[in-house]
């Protein structure tokens, strides 16, 4: 079974993760943009960041295997150094309208305040002009009250439900999502966030329609085989494997490739990978032998 | 800042160093009191870990009482020697009101590591016109280190005199994540609110629907709006809680003026702890420090 990640954060793990993700039956991912776990000091910094998305991280992917698209956008906690936010808005459509940017994202609300908002209604402003997809993570705290505030004012400012994925759900704010027609994604953390027995039971309750799994795996303790494993619970609990194939495949290809950078045929087969390929003259090998062989299996 | 927090501050310090740091520190001040470039100023900032290690300060209670009499509420038992050295040596600017300082201030954060952000953060509780840094003590409040958001948010007499009520309710509801004593939020009595309340009560039923514990600081962020809410959390909880729980809950209603509810809870309840929690909060004993000996938090001494 093939499946997709559509929240990763790649460049924090090691190649360890990604031999481990194909093994796994991981074909492709999403890398939104996010924060570096402390706040950047300078526009540069977000330069160098999104460059290395659309850039290196896309090629590392490559080599083993896995297609790697992103999502680019000023994330909600730096969204509150307003001077360093607007230079980095200035910068953003030179990264967002590239080849393989899927969404604007992840955006959002972290604390609710007004220069969040003000980052994010930018931000909405440039995705519908542009006809994106749409990545809203939602805070962790007052969360329910984040969530509905998200949808609406990102509605308000034109983005069709269709477009807007809402990620980081539980099952206080599912209804929510699902009720405004946006889709709903579950971030499967091993001590927070969702876990995925709960996942399991929320496929269980609400069906698959609009409903997504991601690991959002970064540097913190999180888990770049959410995806697979939840998919395996799913499974020995009984669920549909209609159901499984469309939250943990289906329905983030649906939601993305709206973008029109995803190209579905050439993900349906099997990946080729070709070690011996370099980046800028720029290897992932340490010496070793490029693996030149078969498609990887799913 | 006055004078006298700077003479505390020397008085706390220099019995604590030894005889090179305090040649160290002596030297240092001078430099910096007679004006240092913002150059040198950094770099004593960071040489400063050179001299003083993170050794808790155990201060004694005469030193504690001299702190809250110096800088209202300033409760710095938490902070360790480094720290003290570094805010000793910040204060020993003669600018401390100027742009100049402002500036130079701001440009240390941007190159601080985590020790300095910690000590740069704690500082501002003694700092003159503090209200310059509020954006600053917003970004503590952001950080991903615990370490960072504790100098932060713990012990810290800052938030409550200046966060507004967003930055107040984040601090509060992130703290409560972090499972950090809540007790030592300062202001905390002061400033519980309808919206803090909600948020609380809001994170109480995402808990409950993930199968996770609530733990008991909860309990000390609700006043009297969203009763309905308190009450029936509070019975929610109530059969499966263990005594410390139950001592918490019954404090949690107290404060938020559920008399009523407390006294119908006293009646079936047959542990002396609990039975003793339930006679203090009725009887009016319903601050913040209430709540400490409830607390078993084994990371707390390291805070």
């Amino acid at each position: 079974m093939k499946f997709f990640d559509p929240h990763i954060h790649m460049v924090s793990r090691t190649t360890d993760d990604y031999q481990n993700m194909a093994a796994a039956g991981i074909r492709a991912v999403i890398e939104p943009a996010f924060w570096l776990g402390q706040p950047r000091t300078n526009v540069g910094s977000f330069v160098d960041y999104f460059s290395s998305l659309v850039g290196w991280e896309r090629f590392r992917a490559s080599q083993f295997g896995i297609a790697h698209y992103c999502a680019i956008g000023i994330n909600s906690k730096e969204a509150n150094n307003e001077g360093l936010a607007r230079e980095v808005l200035e910068i953003l459509p030179n990264f967002a309208l590239k080849e393989g940017v899927v969404a604007i994202g992840e955006i959002g609300y972290d604390e609710i305040t007004p220069a969040e908002e003000f980052i994010y209604q930018a931000q909405l402003k440039f995705a519908v002009e542009h006809d994106m997809v749409v990545m809203v993570h939602s805070p962790h705290r007052d969360k329910k009250n984040g969530v509905i505030r998200s949808i609406d004012v990102a509605l308000e400012m034109g983005v069709p439900p269709h477009k807007l994925v809402i990620d980081h759900n539980n099952e206080e704010t599912v209804q929510s999502v699902l009720d405004a027609g946006a889709w709903a994604a579950f971030t499967i953390y091993p001590n927070t966030k969702m876990g995925s027995e709960r996942m399991t039971e929320i496929v269980r309750q609400y069906g698959p329609e609009r409903i997504i799994v991601d690991s959002s795996a970064d540097w913190g303790v999180s888990d770049p085989l959410s995806v697979p494993k939840t998919a395996h619970l799913m499974k020995e609990r009984g669920i549909d494997p209609a159901a499984i194939e469309l939250t943990c495949w289906g329905n983030a290809l649906a939601a993305y490739a709206q973008s029109g950078q995803i190209d579905v045929e050439a993900l349906m087969q099997d990946a080729v990978i070709d070690q011996s390929q370099s980046y800028s003259d720029n290897s992932v090998l340490r010496g070793q032998q490029p693996r030149v062989d078969e498609p990887v299996k799913n | 800042m006055t004078d006298q927090t700077i003479i505390l501050l020397a008085q706390l310090l220099e019995p604590r160093l030894s005889d090179a740091a305090l040649d160290f520190w002596q030297k240092s001040q001078r430099e910096i009191a007679a004006g240092a470039e913002h150059s040198r100023f950094s770099a004593l900032i960071s040489m400063a870990s050179r001299h003083a290690k993170r050794v808790p300060l155990t201060l004694s209670e005469p030193e504690l009482a001299a702190c809250k009499n110096a800088a209202p509420d300033w409760a710095p038992q938490h902070w360790n020697l480094l720290e003290l050295l570094r805010v000793a040596l910040i204060c020993a600017r003669n600018d401390l009101t100027e742009p100049s300082f402002t500036e130079s201030f701001e440009s240390l954060f941007v190159y601080a590591d985590e020790g300095e952000t910690c000590a740069l953060y704690r500082a501002l509780a003694l700092l003159p016109a503090a209200e310059r840094f509020v954006w600053r003590a917003g970004e503590g409040c952001r950080s991903n280190m615990v370490s960072v958001f504790s100098a932060m948010a713990l012990d810290n007499p800052y938030p409550v005199k200046h966060f507004d009520a967003t930055g107040w309710n984040q601090l509060v509801i992130k703290a409560l994540f972090l499972e950090l004593p809540l007790h030592r939020v300062i202001g905390l009595d002061e400033r519980r609110s309808a919206e803090l309340t909600r948020i609380a009560l809001d994170l109480a039923d995402e808990r409950a629907s993930a199968g996770r514990v609530i733990s008991h600081d909860l309990w000390l962020c609700l006043e009297s709006s969203h009763a309905e809410r308190s009450r029936a959390l509070a019975e929610c909880l109530w059969p499966t809680a263990d005594a410390s729980s139950r001592s918490a809950i019954v404090l949690g209603l107290a404060r938020a003026e559920q008399y009523t509810a407390v006294q119908q809870l006293a009646e079936t309840e047959s542990d002396i702890q609990v039975a003793h929690a339930i006679d203090a909060a009725l009887g009016g004993q319903l601050n913040q420090t209430q709540f400490a000996h409830l607390v078993t938090d084994n990371s707390e001494s390291e805070l």
